[in-house]
């Protein structure tokens, strides 16, 4: 090695050291020690107990699929109502464009907390909804619209419907215009363009939007413990629970790296099934 | 194709309202006079924003977050613009790695991050102190300065710096006068973003959390759990309005679709 890169390797080498650092730290070790506690048991021998209890225990199958169920209903809202935004957004002048796409996103940087609470506003008993529909003489008492499933569905698809729009509408942007004259020509309707045109290009966005929310709802804590009550259990609430009320940690961390294992294997075999069977094609490019 | 009325621009304006609707409905909320929540509001006072300051745990917990997101926010910032130089300047061999490393706190669900960290401070007596909790926070906001200022970088021509050094700048002068300009926008919005990315933050921070040290959005987190009163309106529309501002300039100096462009998660 010459001189000079020696100099230049040593600069880097001084450059990434603190945020090497506070990676190994905050993060690394951390987690390299709850994965060794979720092996342990309440002695902190070595032991698969803590696994086995989750196994076993039909109780955290139940949450599980709870869990799981929650995020993919998320995700299927997500989908539903954030296609058509994607799909206005590429039609769009680039003004409403921008101004639709700042108002999407402007939100997500207020805390979480702060748009769950909003929600309260909205969905109470005498929320908004409760108070239009009684007014309309629709109903005769206020529809329980939160601290049940529906509410933590309607507050996950709130907070990740950004990641889906975006994903969408970024290989919405990538259709070549021209595409709809050739369909056009060729004698497709507009639904048939839709169908064979516009879904399949929009299959990897669809795919990559889909696999956040489906993650990030599978995480979520603050939404599931302010819109959800103490009723609707998943996977992070018990996490949760276990550690700060509990204080079983072994458990807890066990708890945490299902959440992990899950997630990871579902969104792997999705990604998979979606690509090995229709649309190859469309990801190989 | 730009009809104004398209069915298709029907169901958008929807789903923005959708999203939008939780933060608008909080400014008229907390400007009502009865003591329950309710929507559309009934009266007018500002007798919440009045009794705020009758709470010193909101005060108190609102510096508080303050204090922490801009110590965040500076620190996240020199830390990950170090990294995002070193990274892009010196390409060296595991480099790849080194980035992905750097990253991947972002691929870990911040619930879990709050765990691990939990357990791994109170093993070595870090559990509870501001610096735990400060750690904690630029961990999880570094991944976004190391990433906008490699994007600010990826355009960056090296040879005005070389230009530079012929002329007979030192290296100081050189990165403050040629280098520091350029990656400005870059560095400003990840300095910005680490602010808000702390200052919003509740999953990790409550696991790390003591009684004297509660950040704002715990401590409505808490307040919400026990009582559902306008109180909480009229603190989360400060907020709101506090937010707005940083949003504002992230959008002026930076655009929010860039921000975003890639997967990015704050939860």
């Amino acid at each position: 090695m010459s001189e000079s890169r020696r100099r230049k390797m040593r600069t880097a080498v001084l450059l990434l050291a603190p945020a090497v650092a506070v990676l190994l730290g905050v993060f690394v070790l951390p987690m390299l020690y709850i994965l060794l506690m979720s092996f342990q048991n309440k002695q902190e021998h070595i032991s698969l107990v803590n696994y086995a209890t989750l196994v076993q225990d039909p109780y955290y199958l139940q949450v599980l699929w709870r869990t799981i169920k929650l995020s993919l209903l998320t995700v299927l809202a997500c989908l539903v109502f954030g296609y058509p935004v994607a799909m206005y957004m590429a039609q769009a002048s680039s003004k409403m464009r921008g101004i639709v796409t700042f108002l999407i996103i402007a939100p997500h940087l207020v805390s979480v907390v702060i748009r769950n609470f909003g929600w309260v506003i909205l969905l109470g008993e005498k929320g908004l909804i409760n108070n239009v529909l009684m007014q309309a003489g629709l109903i005769d008492k206020p529809l329980r619209l939160m601290y049940n499933e529906l509410g933590v569905v309607i507050g996950l698809t709130d907070s990740f419907m950004v990641y889906m729009v975006l994903a969408i509408a970024t290989s919405m942007y990538q259709i070549d215009v021209s595409l709809y004259k050739a369909a056009g020509i060729l004698g497709a309707g507009k639904l048939r363009t839709f169908l064979n045109v516009v879904v399949p290009m929009t299959l990897p966005g669809m795919l990559a939007g889909s696999t956040l929310v489906f993650s990030l709802s599978m995480s979520s804590f603050v939404t599931l413990a302010l819109m959800g009550g103490t009723s609707v259990k998943v996977l992070p609430v018990i996490a949760y629970e276990k550690i700060m009320t509990e204080l079983n940690w072994q458990l807890g961390a066990s708890i945490s790296f299902l959440l992990l294992f899950s997630t990871v294997a579902l969104v792997t075999l999705f990604t998979r099934l979606v690509e090995t069977k229709r649309y190859k094609e469309v990801f190989s490019s | 194709m730009s009809r104004k009325f398209s069915p298709l621009g029907i169901i958008a304006f929807i789903v923005v309202l959708f999203v939008i609707s939780p933060l608008l409905v909080v400014i008229p909320t907390s400007l009502t006079s009865v003591k329950y929540l309710s929507f559309p509001p009934i009266g007018f006072s500002l007798q919440w924003y009045s009794k705020i300051w009758d709470r010193p745990e909101f005060v108190d917990s609102f510096l508080f977050s303050l204090e922490l997101a801009a110590l965040t926010a500076v620190i996240a910032t020199l830390v990950g613009t170090m990294s995002g130089l070193a990274l892009h300047k010196y390409r060296f061999r595991g480099s790849g790695t080194v980035n992905g490393l750097l990253l991947s706190p972002l691929t870990v669900p911040a619930l879990i991050i709050g765990i691990a960290v939990l357990l791994f401070f109170t093993r070595i007596g870090l559990a509870g102190t501001f610096t735990g909790l400060l750690l904690a926070h630029v961990l999880i906001s570094v991944p976004y300065v190391v990433r906008l200022v490699l994007t600010g970088l990826s355009s960056f021509d090296y040879t005005l710096e070389r230009a530079a050094y012929i002329m007979g700048a030192k290296p100081l002068r050189v990165f403050i006068d040629i280098t520091l300009p350029i990656l400005k926008p870059a560095v400003m919005s990840g300095m910005i973003f680490a602010f808000l990315t702390s200052f919003d933050n509740v999953t990790v921070s409550l696991f790390l959390v003591s009684p004297t040290t509660t950040t704002l959005p715990l401590a409505i987190f808490s307040h919400m759990q026990e009582s559902l009163d306008p109180l909480v309106a009229s603190i989360s529309a400060l907020v709101i309005l506090l937010s707005l501002v940083f949003i504002i300039i992230l959008e002026r100096v930076y655009g929010l679709d860039r921000l975003f462009g890639s997967n990015s998660h704050s939860h």
